[in-house]
């Protein structure tokens, strides 16, 4: 037997730890289980696509234009009649209630208007308290004024002042928030699921007291990161398929880019994730507390300075600044830009720059913290 | 050339000196006991020893290496088992023992006769495939051993390879000690069963983190406890106080129900003794040797050590 051979060592412990996943079900579990659990929950349960949306009909002119129009709003179920008030002051009293969000106004003379060239006008007035909401159901309306031929002059109520939109929605025409959604949902389920799989991995050897045997054998610090490393990369890279697959499926996420530059950020996304659940472990020592950290410090962040839900852009600047080292944010960026946008290397290099800066940086850092002797 | 050559070493952790300039040799295919109570300095020592805590003053140069220059080299050269028998519990016993040779840069066919011949020489064939958390203490024990002795190193450091193991399995593990002694490997061995040190062909005591006696168990009986050694029976504290005044008392320390009472070899027992007293001759034991030296002020250990 020959002795001294790095490649040897890291196998080893590369080997270990797969068996020690392949005895205990709750790792596989944890990688596999929680993540296809949460792709459902999080696609069919958060969702921002309204329908039926309660619409308040103030019909001054009574005529056929009238019911034409009412129907286009109401027949493809993206409106619902929730009232019928006479007068247009009664549509703030409903927005108060809550009884309807949009209220569309009629003007009298509307039937008499169509058939002139320059075509009729009608109002649209919008609950603004629910400003996503309002922005939703304007598209909507516009849309659908636009193929019933009648001019829209639309009013937002409670909110900003009126604004003229001409909306044109490329890559997500239906303006579905799954496709939008999938993406950072992505990230942030690899995000929380790796980074505690390494959080547990160096912190179990502390408090089980086998890291001192480990540290009598050659084996060295970089051997230890790669050779805990490896296995599960390979675990974080099923755990990423499932879930991108199981959007695609359930979810019908598009894949227009390049597979290729795909997997290239998936694995140094992960890296990083592994990178940062190592360091946490390597720190700490502990797996409770390892494992405390890594939640607080993947799901928060990714969930609300990434990009997921709130765009970056809005973000008041400490905050802009902060999701700056935020590898989700990159990492969504990039995802939605391959799978929605078709992007290349051309539009997303910056982003495979980043997750590169983050997997390299969490890595040095755990090599480096990681001393090897007792004390 | 010895195995482990040791100078003026020392750890200190803050204020505390955990080992106390402490100096020692051992010679190759010795079997080399260390005894302490716990806290007196014998894990830190051995931990400086198989490079896993830079020592704070001094040297020791283990299997050619030196352990403040290359401890990397010691590591090679070395096996160690810690106190703890450090075994992954959720792994089978040839899980571990694949590992740890794995983990020595042994792999492939090599690695696996040698794990063959290891179950084999520590009688383990029958549990390869059971889960390591499973066994008793002396069974994992000597799995434990076994992978500490994968890579056939020159010198194996075994701290308390005994602790909380059965009588059988303590037995049996000596017999595995003996065996690699007589084919050349150095033993090193940390415990607190004065019954065990008695295998050790040469014996250091730490007390407070120094090295307050090395010589042979026998040697350290007749320097420590000289004169002859009797228990008594004493019938209550006034018969204890009587015979404590009596000239020719070397040693008076309490041992299971009796006294194990020390004359100078010019005191006649006969005389000494009173004739309600029940006297037995007994032979010193290393336990005696332990307390005297406890007892004793570090002072006068250094003119005894």
């Amino acid at each position: 037997m020959r002795f001294g051979r790095p490649l040897q060592r890291v196998l080893a412990l590369a080997a270990k730890e797969t068996t020690h996943v392949r005895r205990d079900p709750r790792t596989l579990y944890m990688a596999l289980g929680v993540p296809a659990m949460m792709i459902l929950l999080f696609g069919f349960g958060v969702s921002f696509d309204r329908d039926a949306l309660p619409l308040a009909i103030v019909d001054q002119d009574h005529g056929e234009a009238s019911r034409r129009l009412e129907r286009a709003f109401v027949g493809g179920g993206e409106f619902v009649v929730a009232a019928r008030p006479g007068d247009p002051k009664d549509v703030d009293g409903l927005f108060r209630k809550g009884a309807a969000s949009a209220a569309l106004v009629i003007p009298v003379g509307f039937a008499r208007d169509s058939a002139r060239p320059g075509g009729a006008n009608v109002q649209l007035l919008l609950d603004g308290a629910d400003a996503n909401g309002a922005n939703l159901a304007l598209g909507k309306a516009d849309a659908l004024a636009q193929a019933a031929g009648v001019g829209l002059e639309h009013r937002e109520v409670r909110g900003s002042p009126p604004v003229e939109a001409r909306i044109w929605t490329r890559f997500n025409p239906s303006n579905r928030s799954a496709l939008f959604l999938v993406p950072g949902l992505v990230a942030l389920i690899l995000s929380m699921v790796t980074v505690m799989l390494t959080a547990l991995t160096v912190a179990r050897e502390w408090e089980r007291g086998s890291m001192e045997q480990l540290f009598a054998t050659p084996v060295g610090r970089s051997e230890i990161i790669l050779g805990k490393l490896l296995p599960y990369l390979a675990l974080g890279v099923v755990q990423l398929l499932l879930v991108l697959v199981a959007g695609s499926y359930v979810f019908d996420v598009p894949m227009r880019g390049s597979i290729g530059l795909l997997a290239m950020m998936s694995v140094l996304f992960l890296l990083g994730m592994l990178g940062q659940g190592l360091l946490l472990s390597i720190v700490t020592r502990n797996q409770m507390v390892a494992t405390q950290i890594g939640t607080m410090s993947t799901m928060l962040p990714s969930m609300l300075l990434s990009g997921f839900m709130y765009p970056v852009e809005n973000m008041p600047i400490v905050l802009r600044a902060v999701s700056a080292v935020i590898p989700a944010r990159y990492f969504i960026d990039g995802l939605r830009g391959v799978l929605l946008k078709g992007n290349g290397l051309a539009q997303l290099w910056p982003q495979v720059v980043a997750l590169t800066i983050f997997a390299a940086a969490m890595l040095v850092a755990s090599t480096a913290a990681f001393k090897r002797r007792l004390a | 050339m010895n195995a482990i050559e040791v100078t003026g070493l020392s750890r200190h952790f803050g204020g505390f000196k955990a080992v106390d300039d402490v100096s020692f040799h051992v010679g190759r295919g010795e079997i080399f006991g260390y005894l302490g109570a716990n806290g007196a300095g014998k894990s830190t020592t051995i931990r400086m020893l198989c490079g896993l805590l830079t020592p704070s003053a001094g040297d020791a140069v283990v299997a050619g290496h030196s352990i403040a220059r290359a401890p990397e080299a010691v590591k090679t050269a070395i096996g160690y088992m810690s106190q703890r028998f450090s075994l992954y519990l959720d792994l089978t016993v040839e899980d571990n023992l694949r590992f740890f040779g794995g983990a020595y840069g042994g792999s492939g066919r090599a690695l696996a006769v040698r794990i063959d011949e290891m179950l084999e020489r520590t009688e383990l064939g029958d549990h390869r495939r059971d889960v390591t958390g499973a066994l008793p203490g002396g069974i994992r024990q000597r799995v434990a051993l076994a992978s500490s002795l994968l890579h056939r190193p020159e010198i194996v450091f075994l701290d308390e390879p005994t602790a909380g193991v059965d009588p059988t399995s303590r037995r049996a593990f000596w017999r595995l000690i003996r065996t690699l002694a007589q084919a050349g490997t150095t033993v090193f061995v940390t415990t607190h069963y004065m019954d065990e040190a008695e295998y050790c062909a040469r014996i250091g005591l730490m007390v407070g983190g120094r090295l307050v006696a090395l010589d042979t168990p026998a040697a350290l009986k007749s320097t420590w406890v000289p004169g002859r050694m009797f228990n008594v029976r004493l019938p209550g504290q006034a018969a204890v106080d009587r015979l404590a005044a009596r000239p020719g008392l070397l040693g008076l320390e309490a041992f299971g129900l009796g006294y194990h009472v020390r004359l100078a070899s010019g005191a006649d027992p006969r005389t000494f003794f009173r004739p309600d007293e029940v006297v037995e001759t007994v032979e010193a034991t290393l336990e005696d040797v332990f307390l005297a030296a406890v007892a004793t002020p570090p002072a006068a250990c250094a003119t005894k050590g």
